[in-house]
């Protein structure tokens, strides 16, 4: 075979001649290319199109009565725009609009442009809706996906949301976050009417609920790995107080409230210990809690504040925020107890870490120029980047997939969560609907 | 010889060039130089003037002081004057003494002449007598030797023409044996010809042959060397095409995946080390007969991405030539390999 | 011109050099957290300045006995004192916990207000500007209020009286985005009870 290397990559690999065995065995298979009579060519591509993927999702074919509100299809189409990976037909371009199979006219969707199809249809079966929807890949004219899924017809947002993430999984081979919720914070009114609410919502910001509501400042929610508790820190007796909040009963335990700062919660892995920040020996410093017997172990030493720990992705090591070097500034700890290197050398004001499911990257919020942006730093190479600039940001937050990061933010002097792509690219931004909206947390994925 | 002494002694010692007995020893010298001279025929060369000799050898005299008082310059020049008329007489009475002495020596030179003339008279008669008996001895000595002359010239003459006749009979001997060998020559000479003759006919014959060899073996190569020649031109030809085809192949092999790139979305999955090798097979339109995934990447998404975009292509852009599709283009594997992502 | 001017500008900055220095090894100083505070307030001893006031007070002495002389001085005294305790907010620059010089003397008054009423609690509450992490802020507010909570015990008062608290940037002093704001709301504040 001839090997010809593509004359497009202008940027270097580096793995893919760093290893020398491996170069020889292409320079060995080039020699063997060239003597052979019949040399087959081969053509390597090396990039894509850096475009969002032309997806068409055709309105759903409906049957019997529907809910009010978003239709199935809508809210597909909605998820699927907001992940910021596709780029969706308008329904109004469409030449056909099939529901199955038999209906659909490749050619017309190749045409298009269009590199996949969701056509589906609803239909009413008591309480219950019934959506059988099937995925197409256009240009080989063939099924990819093809389901049926049912939910009670006030949940009809879940179906949406159910057929949303098995197409985003089908096309980038990940799961989608579309099921996931969102933790925030929202502050309406002032002085005496002042209202801190703690709220849940999907991932669009829709369907929010209150889950706590106080006259004093609520802040830091996290969310437990299983996505079925909340730890805050809450105000409600006059002091930074962290507790853990049970979502489906609404159950509230105080964890911790000791003399001093009770703060910056975090859940471990596996949902037994929250990490959090303490003053109850003088001066902030990071400590693990068991749940169950509410045991401490204090993880940080040091007279400068250590706060926001935040566990790494293999679940053994810690990253938190120290201003022992002068300013606040990302620490790693790789093993509980040991020493604490720092990360973060780009400017003087690095703080809240948010490490990657992958081990990847840490987010954190980051001064620049005189504003605060979140940036991130490549954990392999320590290369610093810049993933937002509106200027007033904080509070970063991972969706579990690690493709989005949502963080407090304002637009045109109005208070938002903002949803960003990692890789670049602004996704969507969830506006408040009175007052401020802060602290989004960004919940695990659940089946 | 008298330059001799001179040089010797002007590289004498310094004490012997004071002037009075240098005069003195050259006076001597010439004295005797002048008896030894009149005492022998006169053959010998005159003797230079002893009066020049003397005259410039006793001449110098101690300088006037250079440094003289202008008061006393007159009267320096006449005491000069004096001196030198005192000296001129001086000079003349010396002159008149020699004139006297040498005739003096002349009356004594001639009667000693008379005396040696005499003597020499008497020793030319012994002589003359002696001679006389001398040559009677050689005349004596002469005949005898002519007599054993005469003799040997007698016995060389026999020797000789014992040698002749010796010399004559060796000869005829000799001419014989050249004769015979003469005739043996000759004979090898005609087998020799002979011999040779043959040989050249063979040869002849044998060079005849090899000739036509080398005329049907040059025949040979130089067919050899245009067929070689052709097939060179014809290989290179074939290169040419070759790189013809090569070089419109990699002209549309970056179109290929210029176009694929622009097609292909991978998947947000997707690593660098994800790779999925496609066989696909083409119409001479540009058309996809068919795609085969021949290596997975072992992740359906990125597998289907691959899959699309080689699909999503309604035409390839590929070269007219049709032997450079044929070559190339009718079968061939593309790789999808994200270099870097993003 | 330029000429004429250099020896002024370079007088200027050896003014400018010599201050920077002094100010220099003040701040130096006052970043000693602990002992320096103490060294600090002996140093002001206060009463010099409150001295110079009473000779210039235009009060005659001779019309006055020793002993009214000295309530009149505690009178005034406790008059500016109760002044100064007016003020019971005291701000920082952005990412520090110093206390600034001018809210020394304020805070001293406080601290011997705090010495002389024992059964008096006071409440430290720490906060930050928005900008930044809340966390961090949190943390931030508390190291404030724990300044302000030890510049009051060496300067008199007693740890019980005195509990701390941080709000972070939760409960900012004015709303709003800028500078000006932003100043307004790093504080420490003193609450009576």
């Amino acid at each position: 075979m001839k090997r010809i290397k593509s004359m497009t990559a202008k940027r270097a690999y580096p793995r893919s001649y760093a290893n020398p065995v491996l170069t020889l065995a292409v320079a060995f298979l080039m020699l063997a290319a060239t003597g052979s009579a019949r040399a087959e060519l081969l053509i390597r591509i090396t990039e894509g199109a850096n475009a969002a993927i032309p997806v068409a999702v055709v309105p759903f074919a409906e049957s019997g009565t529907m809910p009010a509100g978003d239709k199935i299809g809508s809210i597909v189409r909605s998820d699927l725009t907001m992940s910021g990976q596709f780029n969706l037909l308008a329904p109004e371009k469409m030449l056909s609009l099939p529901s199955q199979r038999s209906d659909v006219y490749f050619r017309d969707w190749r045409m298009l442009g269009q590199r996949y199809l969701l056509v589906g249809q609803v239909s009413r079966e008591g309480d219950q809706l019934r959506a059988r929807y099937e995925l197409f890949d256009v240009n080989r004219e063939q099924r990819i996906l093809g389901e049926t899924a049912s939910a009670p017809a006030s949940r009809a947002r879940s179906l949406g949301h159910h057929i949303s993430d098995k197409v985003y999984e089908a096309i980038t081979g990940e799961p989608g976050v579309f099921s996931t919720r969102l933790a925030y914070v929202t502050v309406a009114g002032q002085g005496e009417d002042i209202r801190y609410r703690l709220q849940v919502s999907d991932v669009d910001g829709k369907r929010s609920k209150v889950r706590l509501e106080s006259g004093e400042p609520i802040l830091s929610p996290a969310w437990s790995p299983d996505g079925k508790k909340l730890a805050y820190v809450s105000f409600e007796t006059g002091k930074p107080v962290i507790f853990v909040h049970e979502l489906a009963t609404g159950e509230r335990r105080k964890v911790a409230d000791f003399r001093g700062l009770n703060s910056a919660p975090a859940w471990s892995p596996d949902g037994k210990s929250l990490l959090m920040t303490l003053s109850r020996d003088g001066n902030a410093e990071v400590y693990k809690m068991e749940l169950a017997s509410g045991d401490l172990t204090r993880l940080t030493h040091h007279w400068a504040i250590d706060t926001e720990g935040s566990w790494d992705h293999s679940g053994r090591g810690i990253f938190f925020t120290s201003d022992r070097s002068g300013g606040p500034q990302i620490y790693h700890m790789e093993r509980l107890g040991g020493e604490a290197r720092r990360i973060t050398f780009g400017g003087r004001y690095n703080a809240r870490p948010r490490p990657d499911a992958n081990g990847e990257y840490v987010y954190y919020v980051h001064q620049r120029e005189g504003e605060f942006v979140i940036a991130r730093t490549h954990l392999d190479n320590g290369q610093e980047s810049i993933v937002t600039r509106t200027g007033a940001d904080e509070s970063p937050s991972l969706s579990p997939n690690g493709r989005l990061l949502i963080y407090a933010t304002e637009q045109d002097g109005d208070s938002v969560l903002s949803v960003v792509s990692t890789e670049g690219g602004a996704a969507y931004s969830l506006p408040a609907a009175e007052g401020e909206v802060r602290d989004p947390a960004w919940g695990p994925i659940t089946r | 010889m008298t330059g001799h002494e001179r040089e010797s002694i002007s590289t004498g010692t310094a004490p012997w060039l004071s002037g009075v007995a240098f005069s003195v020893i050259l006076h001597g010298l010439i004295a005797v130089l002048a008896l030894v001279g009149w005492s022998w025929s006169g053959s010998t060369p005159p003797e230079p003037q002893p009066n020049a000799i003397s005259a410039r050898l006793v001449s110098p005299e101690p300088k006037p002081s250079p440094v003289v008082e202008e008061q006393d310059r007159e009267e320096q020049r006449q005491k000069e004057r004096e001196r030198q008329k005192r000296e001129e007489e001086r000079q003349e009475a010396e002159r008149q003494r020699q004139q006297e002495e040498q005739a003096r020596r002349e009356a004594e030179r001639q009667a000693e002449a008379q005396k040696q003339r005499e003597a020499e008279r008497q020793r030319q008669e012994a002589q003359a007598k002696e001679r006389a008996e001398q040559k009677a001895r050689e005349e004596e000595a002469a005949r005898k030797k002519a007599e054993a002359e005469a003799k040997e010239r007698e016995r060389r003459r026999q020797e000789e023409e014992r040698k002749r006749q010796e010399e004559a009979r060796r000869k005829a001997e000799e001419e014989k044996r050249r004769q015979e060998e003469q005739r043996r020559k000759e004979e090898a000479e005609r087998k020799r010809q002979a011999e040779e003759e043959a040989e050249r006919k063979r040869r002849e014959a044998e060079r005849r042959l090899r000739e036509q060899q080398l005329e049907a073996l040059a025949e040979k190569q130089e067919q050899e060397a245009r067929e070689a020649e052709r097939r060179r031109r014809e290989a290179e030809a074939a290169r040419a095409r070759e790189a013809q085809m090569l070089s419109e192949s990699q002209k549309y092999q970056g179109l290929i995946r210029e176009r694929l790139s622009q097609a292909w979305y991978p998947p947000s999955s997707a690593t660098e080390d994800m790779t999925a090798r496609l066989q696909i097979t083409l119409l001479p339109t540009g058309e996809l007969a068919s795609v085969k995934l021949v290596n997975s990447s072992g992740n359906t998404a990125f597998d289907n991405s691959a899959l699309g975009a080689v699909r999503s292509l309604s035409r390839y852009p590929v070269p007219d030539n049709r032997d450079t599709f044929e070559r190339y283009f009718r079968q061939f594997t593309i790789e999808f390999n994200p270099e870097r992502l993003r | 011109m330029k000429a004429s001017l250099s020896p002024k500008v370079i007088a200027l900055l050896m003014a400018a050099g010599l201050f920077a220095g002094c100010s220099s090894t003040g701040e130096k100083m006052d970043e000693e957290s602990y002992g320096s505070d103490v060294e600090a307030i002996d140093q002001d001893g206060g009463a010099t300045v409150y001295d110079g006031t009473d000779e210039e007070g235009g009060i005659s002495s001779s019309a006055m006995t020793e002993e009214e002389r000295r309530e009149a001085r505690e009178q005034q005294q406790q008059a500016e004192q109760e002044a100064l305790r007016d003020i019971t907010t005291f701000y920082f620059d952005f990412d520090t916990s110093e206390i600034k010089p001018e809210a020394r003397d304020v805070l001293v008054a406080h601290a011997r207000y705090l010495a002389d009423n024992p059964r008096v609690q006071v409440r430290a509450e720490g906060h930050a500007d928005e900008r930044g992490s809340k966390e961090y802020n949190l943390a931030l507010g508390e190291r404030r209020a724990k300044a302000v909570e030890r510049f009051l015990i060496v300067n008199g008062a007693s740890r019980g009286q005195i509990e701390t608290i941080s709000y972070g940037e939760e409960k900012p002093a004015v709303r709003g985005s800028g500078e000006e704001a932003w100043a307004q709301n790093r504080r420490v504040e003193l609450k009576f009870d």
